[in-house]
């Protein structure tokens, strides 16, 4: 098996979509691979009060993601026959709207990709250092929490 | 004995800083201890306590230099 590294799965600002069209066709040589599962987390308008949040400014404790980033990389792989994984978060303020959340994996056959991408999903959502500051239009904020 | 310690979300909003210095502390409990007397609003506040880039549950002893991280819940995705 191959070694793998941890990887730094930051990106400053939202990721646009041409960067997830751009990953997607970085696999087309790869062509062991029979299935994608692709998971985007988008910024949501919640309505919190009267109030509308209009962006989510992320910050993280990047030393320690991207150590836990790797654990749960290592643990998925160890579990799925994936052919590969990738994962990118957003830093910094992204609109309502925008792409804060890229989660790649691939397979020869579909269910590991999809199992995996749900898992890893779930994983970061729990595990990885990450904080969300809500703005409304009004310049007040409140903390996002994960359910 | 010099320990750092770095906060993040919305503890930040208490401490007013990201990062501080605490010193003549031996384990985390007595770290806590001193947080909370300087900042007595971290007390009403769940947060989980990394040394050195991993999670401690219970008390944990400290050396010079340690840092020490305060996480709040997490919200990524």
């Amino acid at each position: 098996m191959q070694e793998r590294k941890p990887k730094n799965i930051f990106i400053q600002g939202p990721i646009a979509s041409s960067f997830i069209a751009d990953s997607i066709q970085k696999h087309s040589s790869k062509t062991d691979i029979g299935g994608h599962s692709i998971f985007l987390g988008q910024v949501r308008a919640d309505t919190i009060g009267e109030k509308k949040v209009s962006s989510i400014e992320y910050t993280t404790y990047e030393e320690m993601a991207i150590e836990k980033m790797y654990t749960i990389r290592e643990d998925i792989f160890a579990k799925y026959p994936l052919t590969c994984m990738h994962v990118y978060h957003s830093l910094g303020k992204i609109a309502a709207g925008e792409i804060c959340l890229f989660v790649f994996t691939s397979s020869a056959h579909r269910k590991a990709a999809i199992d995996a991408c749900e898992e890893t999903v779930e994983r970061l959502k729990a595990e990885l250092p990450i904080w969300g500051k809500e703005m409304f239009e009004d310049e007040t904020y409140t903390w996002k929490e994960n359910k | 004995m010099e320990i750092n310690v770095i906060i993040f979300g919305k503890l930040i909003d208490i401490t007013g800083s990201a990062a501080i210095t605490i010193n003549n502390v031996a384990d985390t409990e007595q770290l806590n201890e001193q947080l909370h007397n300087r900042y007595p609003a971290l007390t009403g506040y769940p947060y989980l306590i990394a040394v050195e880039k991993e999670i401690i549950q219970g008390n944990t002893p400290l050396k010079n230099k340690d840092t020490v991280a305060l996480l709040p819940p997490y919200a990524g995705g």
